[in-house]
């Protein structure tokens, strides 16, 4: 557990909460440009990936790095960094005819979220 | 925990309210729950999970802070740090001495 002093406090409630480990060296499995799949997960424990995007199909726009798995970190298991990405989904792929044509979701999802969609799969 | 807590795309809420030049607390003890935030000793994701594991009622009938309370107390319970009858015995106490 943090433990704070006056000007550290100011500090994480100015700047925001850093889930950033750059020291967790890891290969992304995914670039931008791929094709991805949200996986349809249903953990008893949290996690961050939104139930309306389990099994939608999405591309990665950016690699943001080795965060906090919040899925490990909020069931006492440690923070156990793994890579954060930012996955475009298309509002139809979401919502069919109630989005718009133009609409697009970026949601920002771990690795463990993820499942590649193959080429001839689509 | 797929919980009352995960509304993306869910609807018949009404409206969204927007308030003009919102402040950040609605209430003083709202300042107060902000700051246990910071001491009671949970991260940030416990700290978000405790507020998903809220009965779903209560979820849905309590304001934003005072569902961050809520979640202070429960995990204060859970490692230990307060019992819930402790909790009880403080409230009462502050009721009679109109606290």
């Amino acid at each position: 557990m943090a433990e704070y002093d006056a000007d550290s406090l100011e500090a994480l409630i100015v700047g925001g909460h850093r889930s950033l480990r750059p020291e967790a060296a890891a290969t992304p499995r995914f670039k931008p440009g791929d094709r991805v799949r949200a996986r349809n997960i249903h953990p008893l424990g949290h996690t961050r990936l939104p139930r309306y995007a389990r099994g939608r199909e999405g591309v990665i726009t950016r690699i943001h790095g080795p965060h906090v798995f919040p899925d490990s970190n909020a069931m006492g298991r440690g923070e156990d960094p793994r890579i954060l990405y930012s996955v475009r989904f298309e509002g139809r792929a979401l919502w069919d005819a109630a989005a718009g044509p133009r609409d697009c979701l970026h949601l920002d999802l771990w690795e463990p979220y993820l499942e590649p969609v193959p080429d001839g799969a689509r | 925990m797929d919980g009352i807590h995960d509304l993306g795309g869910m609807e018949g809420f009404g409206p969204i309210e927007r308030e003009a030049d919102e402040p950040v607390f609605h209430h003083d003890w709202e300042r107060r729950a902000f700051a246990h935030e910071f001491v009671i000793g949970a991260n940030l994701d416990e700290g978000r999970h405790a507020i998903e594991r809220l009965d779903p009622v209560t979820y849905l009938t309590t304001s934003y802070y005072e569902r961050w309370h809520l979640s202070h107390e429960m995990l204060l319970i859970e490692k230990g740090v307060l019992t819930a009858e402790e909790i009880e015995a403080r409230v009462a106490k502050l009721k009679r001495e109109g606290g």
